[in-house]
């Protein structure tokens, strides 16, 4: 995959250059199209690998043991910045165990952030791994580093960038200005801003690496494992037809794990250099250090808006930081459309590790941004943020249903209820309501795949995607036994593994959308394979045939027919292999959803604590209604997450991070999580079109909007901490917000 | 964040928590700095290690032989040395929950615990649940309700639920939120493991 720096406003990757695939086939996407009365797509399937997971069965890359196998470990630098003036393995080659040691930056290199990747060793246990890697003596020239934002944008700092700390982007802008602002007989100045969280995946990034000659096997916990091969290759210098990567089970990437990182090439050489398979697992630390975040947002925003609650002008300047030498970008202004608007973004560069897509790239800083803006401004006006919202928000179409979701959702909320800003109840805990819209793209692109019928009538479909926690592998099944006609418990779903057709990384929501098409015209090319074989025996046309409840027949004439096990005996010694790819006509793109939340805010000691949340999300043609609920479950506790707990702290001096770990780094656990309400939109006219990103992007934004109806106090920043919540308090008492 | 009593609680009793954990080892140094010189004698005399030793540990009911450095936690021990991979390590230091196991009825951090501790004593994990094909009850309405996503949080959810349940088969909605709290999931399944640990039907176990 390639390595995402911009942010990307939140477009999905491109995927790694596919393989020449089958040809367009338009007549096939049209009689394959989504059954008006499906079988099984839509209704709620349990996750076909539920029981491996539930019994421990499943084997993560973390659970991958290989004979002879030995421990990798890889040695980091202590210091935001430096030059390595020599590295010394000798020590940590004579220790007990040790079996390789090597260099993955040579003398004169830099180390750009605390954590950055220096050398590497292997030894026959993980603990004696650790503590060789403790033996190697790494010399270092320490370098003046910036260790967060308003150091790097102070023109004095040094310059520790090539082209400098802060890279200047285009200025964007439409309309007329000073005509809107003119216009506006309310304006809002104030600056708003996100901070940087890390993806925290359960298992950390891990690589199992075993050589077989010059063919490697990688056991990668990867979101692509097509494009970690392509990795590998290129890292390695070798064929890339002399990698397999295999994925059976990963625990969560969240947009963290399309890459390899240092840790799948030094895995690779490792077990090169030791002539054994190395596993390499990294410990937390190392997990929160160098394996991506999501970039921190500020922007300082001036908007206006009429009398009538129309805006009128938006004048913003906004900057954030993806670490050593990456972009922040970040969609702004978020949905709302303002006729006259102008914007500029600078990326400021820090001594951090950098950043990598992190589950909605970009949204959720953007709309948090534009969310807070928006109550201000309602509030200006004195009218309701729901009306407020939907005066403001772009027309309905069908992948931006704002204007029928939010007086949808207002009603099942209970919305009426809602006091003006700032609860006038007595006592010290006060309740609000808050809500926020958003969006996101998805859909499909190039995934491959293929369909197997066996003469004995056993089916499989093999497809190089890979399932990371959504529910891939199901759908997968799902699709092949609906096209086929025959229950889920008669189809074999094969994916995780180089060896099947190439699929596309899994980012940006596209897997479903990816992976559905293509399995359903793989699954529908066989079956016309199959009617070829069975029309002649039962004297018919192979156009007049379907597949149904697990038989051929003739469609108006159903006794005229074959059950699957017999039409598949007519296959004797040449089983169907069917290739297909992704076309276009069976995905969608663009979703649309609005969140409404509850909070209660003890207003004497910060604490903030959700008590419901409301959800409407569409992603066109629901494939499982389950796992797709999941995915709008968790996406939400994902900016519950953001809004309240997690916060990357990097000391202000050293640069390094104080929290790497799970208990200074806080997630919320099962006491923290409220009512959830989840209204999953079934689109089925638009195609399949993905859910992973978007539930999570305005969580936070509703969150922090109920905080703020709740206490008066306005909090224009993430997280909202105890602290920053009384601090507001405080502001807002003296005649000031924060 | 709500604390994590109820782990903390459990685990302190049978002294085998993180907390017991670091003083038996990283604080050992200093220890030896406030103690007399026969006192330090007598602790060498009875110190095992550095090297391997051999330990006894009983698994899911079974024996299972082992020669492993005494500084070896129980989870790496059945993970790594006893290819029992079923609980999983997140971080490796008592904060996520993921490794948690069973020890004489209560839940204990794995990672956090020494395999030589737990000689003698009854360790389950997760792998020791169902029998043959049929899932545990709590195993299985994990899988009915999608109360897993990715799934390397879920055997210790499972256990945790498991350890919950045995005691109080019928808790509330608050005694659940109590008595999983010492465990995260990074993918958000929190809504249905709380409907999974309400509607699994578990006996309760003395």
């Amino acid at each position: 995959m390639a390595k995402q720096r911009g942010g990307g406003a939140g477009r999905p990757q491109a995927p790694a250059a596919a393989p020449a695939a089958p040809a367009a086939n338009p007549e096939l996407v049209r009689k394959y199209a989504w059954p008006e009365q499906p079988a099984i797509v839509g209704t709620s399937v349990k996750r076909l690998d539920g029981p491996d997971k539930v019994t421990g069965r499943a084997k993560y890359t973390f659970d991958i043991s290989r004979p002879g196998m030995i421990y990798g470990r890889i040695v980091r630098s202590p210091h935001p910045h430096a030059r390595i003036v020599a590295i010394d393995l000798s020590e940590a080659q004579r220790a007990p165990g040790v079996r390789a040691a090597l260099e993955h930056k040579q003398a004169g290199a830099q180390v750009m952030y605390h954590g950055d990747a220096v050398a590497a060793v292997a030894a026959d246990t993980e603990e004696r791994a650790i503590d060789a890697a403790r033996l190697v003596k790494v010399q270092y020239e320490v370098l003046p580093h910036l260790a967060n934002v308003e150091q790097a944008m102070d023109p004095d700092a040094s310059q520790v960038f090539q082209g400098g700390n802060v890279r200047q982007g285009q200025t964007q802008e439409s309309g007329d200005l000073a005509a809107g602002f003119t216009k506006a007989t309310e304006t809002v100045e104030a600056t708003y801003s996100t901070h940087v969280i890390t993806h925290v995946c359960m298992e950390s990034h891990a690589v199992v690496c075993e050589w077989d000659g010059d063919k490697l096997t990688a056991w990668v916990s990867t979101q692509a494992v097509h494009g970690s091969a392509q990795q590998f290759a290129n890292g390695l210098r070798i064929p890339q037809t002399n990698v397999r990567v295999v994925t059976q089970h990963m625990g969560g990437g969240f947009g963290s794990k399309s890459q390899i990182g240092a840790e799948g090439i030094l895995c690779a050489r490792l077990a090169q250099a030791a002539k054994v398979p190395v596993k390499l697992t990294l410990d937390r630390k190392e997990e929160h250090l160098d394996t991506g975040n999501r970039p921190s947002a500020t922007a300082h925003v001036k908007a206006g808006v009429g009398a009538d609650g129309m805006l009128t002008a938006f004048d913003a300047e906004s900057w954030g930081t993806g670490g050593a030498g990456a972009g922040s970008n970040f969609p702004l202004p978020y949905i709302y459309q303002f006729p006259n608007r102008k914007r500029v973004h600078k990326d400021v560069y820090i001594n951090a590790g950098q950043q990598r897509p992190m589950r909605a790239p970009g949204h959720p800083q953007g709309c948090f941004l534009t969310e807070i803006l928006m109550d201000e401004l309602a509030d200006r006006v004195r009218m309701d943020p729901v009306e407020f919202r939907i005066k403001n928000v772009p027309a309905d179409a069908p992948n931006a249903k704002w204007k029928t979701y939010l007086p949808e959702a207002a009603q099942l909320f209970g919305w009426e209820k809602r006091h003006p800003t700032g609860d006038a109840a007595r006592g010290p805990i006060k309740t609000g309501f808050g809500c926020s819209v958003h969006q996101w793209g998805g859909g499909g692109r190039g995934s491959q795949a293929r369909c197997e019928i066996m003469a004995d009538g056993s089916v499989v479909m093999k497809c190089g995607t890979q399932d990371i926690g959504t529910g891939t592998r199901t759908i997968v099944a799902m699709v092949t036994a609906e096209t086929l006609g025959l229950p889920l418990s008669a189809v074999k779903a094969e994916i995780g593994d180089t060896l099947y057709p190439f699929s596309g990384g899994s980012g940006g929501s596209t897997t479903a959308a990816s992976v559905s098409p293509a399995i359903r015209l793989a699954a529908g090319q066989a079956l016309e394979n199959l009617f070829a074989k069975v029309a002649p025996t039962l004297g018919v046309d192979p156009s007049t045939l379907v597949a149904t409840s697990g038989r051929i027949q003739v469609k108006d004439n159903p006794s005229k027919g074959l059950v699957w096990k017999d039409a598949c005996k007519l296959l004797s010694t040449e089983p169907i292999a069917a290739d297909a790819q992704w076309q276009p006509g069976l995905s969608g793109s663009g979703t649309s959803g609005v969140q409404f939340t509850e909070v209660k805010v003890d207003v004497e000691t910060g604490i903030v604590r959700v008590e419901r949340i409301l959800a409407i999300q569409d992603c066109g043609l629901v494939v499982d209604k389950l796992t797709a609920e999941s995915q709008v479950y968790g996406g939400i506790i994902g900016s519950l997450n953001f809004a309240l707990f997690e916060d990357r702290i990097l000391d202000r001096v050293t640069g390094q991070m104080v929290n790497p770990n799970m208990e200074w780094y806080l997630l919320a656990g099962m006491s923290d999580v409220p009512k959830i309400e989840v209204h999953l939109k079934n689109q089925p006219e638009r195609g399949v079109i993905g859910i992973g990103e978007p539930p999570t992007v305005s969580t936070a934004s509703a969150i922090a909007n109920a905080v703020r109806n709740a206490t008066g106090a306005t909090i224009r920043s993430l997280p909202l901490t105890p602290q920053k919540v009384l601090d507001a308090i405080e502001q807002q008492k003296a005649g000031g917000t924060l | 964040m709500a604390p994590k009593d109820e782990k903390h609680d459990t685990t302190e009793r049978t002294g085998v928590s993180r907390r017991t954990f670091l003083k038996s080892t990283g604080v050992g140094s200093l220890a030896v700095g406030v103690v007399g010189a026969g006192e330090a004698e007598a602790q060498t005399v009875r110190a095992v290690g550095p090297g391997d030793i051999p330990i006894t540990l009983t698994v899911n009911g079974k024996r299972v032989e082992l020669r492993i450095e005494p500084r070896v936690t129980l989870l790496d021990a059945i993970r790594q040395r006893a290819d029992m991979t079923g609980n999983k390590r997140g971080c490796d230091r008592g904060a996520c929950g993921a490794c948690t196991m069973i020890v004489d009825g209560r839940t204990v951090y794995a990672c956090s615990t020494l395999a030589i501790d737990v000689q003698g004593k009854q360790i389950r994990t997760v792998e020791g649940l169902s029998t043959g094909n049929t899932l545990h009850p709590v195993q299985q309405a994990f899988c009915d309700v999608d109360a897993l996503m990715c799934g390397f949080c879920t055997p210790g959810f499972i256990m945790a639920t498991v350890a919950l349940l045995e005691k109080n088969p019928r808790p509330t909605e608050e005694q659940v939120n109590r008595g999983l709290d010492g465990n995260i999931c990074r993918c958000g399944t929190f809504v249905r493991i709380k409907e999974a640990a309400l509607t699994a039907k578990v006996v309760a176990r003395g």
